[in-house]
């Protein structure tokens, strides 16, 4: 019972892992940037939910808003800064670490350091099988699943996603078959930073907000990133869960002192055997 | 005879000089005292109310009419340095406190980043010291750290007080402690253990965490079926709070706490899901005080800083008690400048302030504190002595 629980707690913060690293894992598929700046949307949307949340509309409306805010903050920083990067990848990383600087100390004026959290939309524990589980776990779990298989869909079956597809596998090909790519960049950001939003609610559900908050969850992301394979949604998702189980049965069963060392033991490990990470598949194909 | 105007003028000055020696023989005398606080950035929760504390102190005295060392009449007068919560500052503001040499005392600093900085800078002259944060302890009693005092109660000292009370209060028989994987958590882990056992609390289970942790649940899990009664954490008010929250979420755990840290923050919005929390107090209850001497202070914190209380103001209280303390022992000692004679004063007295202050042979505090209480959804407290 107590290993089913301590799954159910990795699945659940895997699943939180998982959703900022589809984001980093889309651009970096897309773009070849590795946007450091992702981690800022998740702290700004978990602010946006707090505030939301404290103006009394609760936490659905509180997604909906953060993941539009985020999805228009994305496509913003692609049109003001990102596009022009494009064609030198270091530049784009450059940018994206300035980004980070410029909200974090926005943040850090605006809402100063002290911790926050708003109320989830459930409360307490229940007994199902013997089990003790948290309410609102479970609810961000469902909704991870949700978001991570709307996620997939999306690229799998509409015509923008195959588009997005169609880019990660050769750019220059997509352009050629018509492909209109300054779209398709935008809408990946807007895509990549919506899922960052409503990760940040998520996280902000269970944990403190603070302007500090993005390094974690965005040293994760990249972990998942590299381990999932470069570019690769279904290798993010299932290194995100794979990451978490680790880290709760590690801190479970072992030491809770190396909780994210266990992290870097998996990425470690999966690269000696998958040296392209475990969905990467010759360097080729990718989203 | 009729008075020439050259005598007129001789008596005149006569008199003007004579009216300034008298005037001069009867205006106290300015003393300096150094303050280096953090009055901005991360730390000023705590120095800010700290140095509100030595001002209204040294305001109270000067209204008083000052000191009177050896017939002679002083006041003081403050020059503040803004340590702004990093080290470097702190030094460099200490350093500028040094350089005078009207300075012989020098308060301020409650956290150990920027305290130790300063007082290491401090520690190599013959000006006396009045700090609060923890790692202070390392340097008293030992090579220059003779002209240095602590003027909050260290670890030991306040758990004496703080477990046997908290035990009490709390009804607890069977307690796990969970603290981040910190040196100061050892050292917390190496006083409270023993204490909770000598006073018959089983300590069945200790955790350490990653100290940047957010999700607690794998390790709380550890705690869950394990029969306990209670919890001992630490060591801030957000990761207590988040340890809190992720408690009540998981369930099955107990929901009693000993919190060794200063607030009873964490607790307060979970008061319908925690049956007990208690806090540590370093200093007295503001908020819930029936004691008549920390009504009368609060009114007159209120009327000098014209601010309402917070709930750091009790940091305010750290230096209070010990300006006065070392304004007395000038007197006694009959010097403003004789450090040593004063330190060793200040470290023999027991003064009756707004708390009981006295210090070991060392200059560690041994004073009463305050145990702040969370049961049933209401707030108290307790006095708890040092003895």
């Amino acid at each position: 019972m107590d290993l089913i629980q301590t799954l159910l707690d990795g699945l659940m913060v895997g699943g939180l892992y998982a959703t900022v690293a589809i984001g980093v894992t889309l651009v970096f598929g897309i773009m070849g940037i590795l946007n450091f700046a992702h981690g800022q949307m998740v702290m700004l949307g978990a602010y946006t939910a707090f505030f939301v949340v404290s103006a009394g509309f609760g936490f659905w409306p509180a997604l909906v808003i953060a993941m539009f805010a985020m999805g228009t903050l994305g496509l913003l920083l692609e049109r003001i800064v990102f596009r022009y990067t494009l064609t030198d990848h270091m530049q784009g990383l450059t940018a994206s670490l300035g980004v980070i600087m410029v909200i974090e100390h926005l943040a850090a004026a605006a809402f100063t350091p002290d911790p926050r959290n708003f109320e989830p939309p459930l409360q307490g524990s229940f007994q199902v099988a013997g089990l003790t589980l948290s309410s609102q776990r479970m609810l961000v779990l469902a909704l991870v699943v949700v978001l991570v298989v709307a996620c997939y869909l999306f690229l799998q079956k509409t015509r923008i996603g195959k588009a997005i597809r169609a880019m990660g596998q050769n750019r220059t090909g997509a352009a050629l078959v018509g492909i209109q790519t300054s779209q398709v960049t935008a809408v990946v950001f807007v895509l990549g930073s919506a899922m960052a939003g409503a990760a940040g609610v998520l996280y902000g559900s269970l944990f403190a907000i603070t302007p500090y908050m993005a390094a974690g969850p965005l040293m994760k992301g990249f972990i998942l990133t590299v381990l999932g394979g470069l570019g690769s949604v279904p290798g993010a998702v299932v290194a995100g869960f794979l990451l978490g189980i680790a880290e709760s049965l590690g801190s479970r069963y072992l030491s809770a002192s190396f909780r994210d060392g266990y992290g870097f033991i998996l990425l470690i490990i999966a690269l000696l055997y998958f040296p392209r990470g475990l969905f990467g598949q010759r360097g080729k194909v990718r989203v | 005879m009729k008075p020439t105007p050259l005598s007129r003028a001789a008596r005149s000055a006569v008199l003007a000089i004579a009216g300034l020696v008298l005037a001069a023989s009867s205006q106290a005398q300015a003393l300096k005292l150094g303050m280096v606080n953090s009055l901005t950035g991360p730390h000023a929760s705590f120095d800010l109310p700290a140095s509100e504390g030595v001002l209204m102190a040294v305001d109270e005295i000067n209204k008083r009419g000052g000191i009177t060392v050896k017939g002679k009449k002083h006041t003081f007068t403050v020059v503040s340095e803004d340590a702004q919560s990093k080290p470097e500052f702190a030094v460099s503001g200490a350093q500028r406190l040094l350089r005078d040499d009207d300075i012989r005392v020098i308060f301020g600093i409650l956290t150990s980043g920027p305290g130790m900085a300063a007082a290491t800078a401090i520690s190599k002259t013959d000006v006396l010291y009045v700090g609060g944060f923890t790692l202070l302890d390392t340097l008293l009693g030992k090579p220059g750290g003779e002209l240095m005092i602590r003027t909050l109660n260290n670890d030991a000292t306040v758990a004496k007080s703080f477990v046997p009370a908290s035990v009490k209060e709390l009804g607890v028989k069977k307690v796990g402690i969970m603290l981040p994987n910190e040196d100061v958590s050892r050292s917390i882990v190496a006083v409270y253990k023993p204490l909770l056992e000598s006073n018959g609390v089983q300590v069945p289970i200790v955790e350490y965490f990653q100290p940047d942790t957010q999700d607690y649940a794998p390790v709380l899990r550890k705690f869950q079926n394990q029969g306990l009664d209670g919890m001992l954490t630490g060591t801030n008010d957000a990761m207590v709070e988040a340890i809190l929250r992720q408690v009540t979420e998981l369930g099955g755990l107990p929901t009693k706490f000993m919190y060794r840290g200063g607030s009873g923050a964490p607790a307060l919005k979970y008061a319908k899901a925690v049956e007990g929390f208690t806090w540590q107090i370093l200093s007295r209850d503001i908020d819930n005080t029936s004691d008549p001497k920390v009504k009368a202070w609060v009114e007159r914190y209120k009327a000098y800083t014209k601010k309402d209380v917070s709930p750091n103001t009790y940091w305010a209280l750290t230096f209070y008690d010990t300006v006065f303390m070392v304004a007395k022992a000038m007197e006694e000692v009959g010097s403003t400048t004789d450090t040593k004679a004063i330190a060793a004063k200040v470290k023999g007295m027991q003064y009756e302030g707004v708390r009981t202050m006295r210090f070991d042979k060392d200059g560690r505090a041994q004073s009463d504190i305050d145990i702040g209480m969370l049961k049933g959804g209401k707030v108290t407290s307790v006095r708890a002595s040092a003895q």
